[in-house]
């Protein structure tokens, strides 16, 4: 009986997406250009992730070393800060490197330097910290550990850039989750009306399954399958647009604005995004037929 | 098979569609509910089948109180039961032999035997030839068979009828009545909501009349008995 009654469900959702094909086309296509835009916004959003976590591996904190200190003594306070669970990695810069280093930034006026000697430059540690602790707080806290240790004279790091990075983190993670928590809910909103008129234009049909003694489940059973089915075709489809918008303005924008720099930057949805993306409409086609389901029988 | 205690029926703001009805219809009886239009026919039949709820009293139907229950509970009540309409009430996109295995497919039944059921069910009512046909190329009375086909199709203990001959020409009405007489002679207790009175002095059968949401009258009880 029950094997019966989901063949009987499966059978009236198979029915109906083909005697109706094009109101399903409809539906899904409505979903497809509100996906669209909530993907695009996430495309933008993934790029500026990407391109801050690109700016993030620029935050170094230096340590500048006692110019007396012996070389094992600076090999232990190497391996100590090391050990630090926020470091990824520690660089030891000689006086000669950082002359060299000096001297090459300052290009043809270097000829300035001529008559210096070397020396005048400390050595120095070129520490750069785990991804996760790329933020003001940790930088600011490993800085004053360092500042603690015998044979470090000064340390120094980007603070004033460090805070504005955070900001901009924190303002893009705001962003993200309030546009996308509205988006979400005028998708949702605009699915559940668009599945509300279908579900009226089949008044009479859910008033004769009611007449001979279905059950309200075996009802709205294939009404659900079908929203499920729409939701994954419409952000299929809104993935299809946004690839395709992608190929069209990574290949045209460059050169349009004649730059370069974003061309090897700007990447695609990811696996987990694309997944994303197809979750949220199969969630989307779900819980706007249930709602308007649950709405519809409440009349 | 029926049992109406005290039911009253009011519709907003203060319409009394019935009022304070008493009623037994026996397992196997034969009834006609008859009346003007507005008499509270059709309300009756709704809360029967529990397209209504009663705004006063209790209703047992097969020994189910159907005014205590939820919305399973209604499916299940109407599994029991057959409903046939005056406007038939056929998806118009179904075949007729579709419409009639829909009551059964409902309820679990494994689809070969629905359809085997269902046209078994045609052919008894000379719809053999167009059980293939959608309700629109059918004739009215064509469409009302299979509609009485589909309330047949669960083996229903009652046959609930809301002026199942209203949309008939008058050989297609008798045929019609035939049908659901020879249904009740199968042990179906049958109820037929109408306002043709000159179908109560052609068949034979309990008359119940209601007027003004009351019962007026009921042949198995007299006049006088039925207003008590």
């Amino acid at each position: 009986m029950r094997s019966a009654r989901i063949s009987f469900i499966l059978r009236r959702a198979v029915q109906s997406l083909k005697e109706l094909l094009w109101t399903h086309i409809l539906t899904s296509a409505t979903m497809a250009m509100t996906l669209f835009i909530f993907g695009g916004f996430l495309l933008v959003q993934v790029n500026l992730q990407s391109m801050l976590k690109g700016w993030g591996s620029q935050i170094q904190i230096f340590a500048y070393l006692d110019n007396q200190l012996a070389a094992r003594d600076r090999d232990t306070l190497l391996t100590s800060i090391r050990a630090y669970p926020e470091v990824e990695s520690v660089r030891f810069v000689s006086r000669e490197q950082a002359w060299e280093s000096f001297k090459k930034s300052m290009g043809p006026q270097s000829s300035l330097l001529e008559g210096l000697q070397p020396d005048i430059l400390p050595s120095s540690l070129e520490i750069v910290l785990k991804m996760a602790y790329r933020n003001r707080d940790s930088v600011s806290d490993v800085a004053k550990r360092l500042r603690g240790l015998g044979g470090i004279s000064d340390v120094e790091y980007p603070e004033a850039w460090l805070e504005r990075f955070s900001l901009i983190i924190l303002g893009v993670q705001w962003i993200q989750w309030i546009f996308g928590g509205f988006l979400f809910a005028a998708t949702l909103l605009i699915v559940g009306n668009t599945v509300k008129l279908a579900i009226l234009g089949r008044k009479d049909e859910i008033e004769i399954m009611q007449l001979v003694g279905a059950s309200p489940g075996l009802i709205q059973a294939p009404f659900v399958i079908e929203g499920m089915v729409q939701g994954i075709m419409g952000a299929a489809f809104a993935l299809l647009l946004l690839w395709l918008l992608f190929l069209f303005l990574s290949a045209q924008l460059p050169s349009f604005l004649g730059i370069s720099l974003l061309h090897d930057r700007v990447h695609f949805l990811n696996g987990h995004g694309m997944a994303l993306l197809l979750l949220l409409g199969w969630l989307l086609g779900t819980c706007g037929s249930f709602l308007s389901l649950r709405k519809f029988f409440r009349m | 098979m029926i049992q109406l205690f005290r039911v009253s029926k009011i519709y907003p703001p203060n319409y009394l569609a019935l009022n304070n009805i008493h009623l037994h219809v026996e397992k196997g009886e034969f009834v006609f509910l008859s009346g003007p239009s507005g008499a509270g026919k059709t309300t009756l039949l709704r809360l029967l089948f529990r397209a209504e709820e009663a705004s006063e009293g209790q209703i047992v139907v097969n020994g189910r109180n159907v005014t205590r229950l939820n919305a399973s509970g209604v499916a299940e009540l109407r599994r029991d039961l057959g409903l046939v309409f005056q406007e038939f009430k056929l998806l118009p996109t179904l075949t007729a032999l579709e419409n009639v295995a829909l009551a059964a497919d409902v309820v679990g039944v494994r689809r070969q035997e629905s359809r085997r059921k269902a046209f078994h069910l045609l052919r008894e009512l000379g719809l053999k030839e167009k059980h293939d046909a959608r309700p629109p190329t059918l004739s009215g009375g064509e469409q009302q068979r299979v509609a009485i086909a589909r309330a047949l199709v669960n083996d229903p203990i009652l046959l609930l009828a809301d002026e199942p001959t209203g949309n008939l020409d008058p050989d297609m009405t008798d045929e019609t009545m035939r049908l659901l007489l020879k249904i009740n002679e199968r042990g179906t207790t049958v109820l037929i909501a109408t306002h043709d009175a000159a179908l109560l002095k052609r068949f034979n059968g309990r008359a119940i009349s209601l007027q003004h949401g009351e019962v007026v009258d009921d042949s198995r009880m007299g006049r006088k008995e039925a207003r008590l």
